[in-house]
């Protein structure tokens, strides 16, 4: 199938940028559905191991992409350590 | 650390800003405070601290969580049917 298609390509090379950004687009769809099942804090694979990611963050982590007038760097937690 | 608590309960207004729970639903921050209300409660006891400064918890799902859901846990952890991990 490979042989078939680079073939064609190779008569018709206006079609590879059709495969680059088909391609890249496939490519970047993966990697953020890769990223938001590895680095979302929501997120558990092994519930035996790690069976509460959003407990693991620092309380300045920041979850939002734009945080509009709060100051994260002044965040404590508020709870007792038991 | 239990006299902050202590402050921190005397000035008590309502549930802090958690960053772990940044969205408008708050269910998960009112599950997990009702969890380390009860977490606390078991470790403290087991140590043989006073258990005061696990209030905070209490104060925050008190908060938070609607009184149905509340009597509902309650009634699930004393039938031992429970789901969170306590």
């Amino acid at each position: 199938m490979l042989g078939t298609v680079s073939k064609q390509l190779r008569s018709h090379p206006a079609l590879i940028p059709l495969f680059v950004f088909i391609g890249g687009g496939c490519v970047m769809c993966a990697a953020y559905l890769a990223r938001l099942g590895i680095c979302s804090p929501e997120v558990s694979w092994n519930r035996n191991g790690n069976p509460e990611p959003w407990n693991k963050l620092a309380p300045t982590y920041q979850y939002k992409f734009y945080a509009v007038n709060l100051d994260y760097s002044k965040l404590k937690k508020e709870g007792p350590d038991y | 650390m239990a006299e902050d608590i202590k402050g921190k309960l005397e000035r008590y207004r309502t549930a802090p800003f958690d960053s772990r729970f940044p969205n408008t639903n708050q269910t998960k921050n009112c599950w997990q405070n009702y969890l380390d209300y009860h977490r606390c409660q078991k470790s403290l006891e087991s140590k043989g601290v006073d258990v005061a400064p696990c209030d905070w918890y209490k104060r925050v799902y008190k908060t938070l969580c609607p009184i149905s859901w509340v009597e509902k846990w309650d009634g699930q952890r004393d039938d031992g049917t429970f789901p969170g991990k306590i």
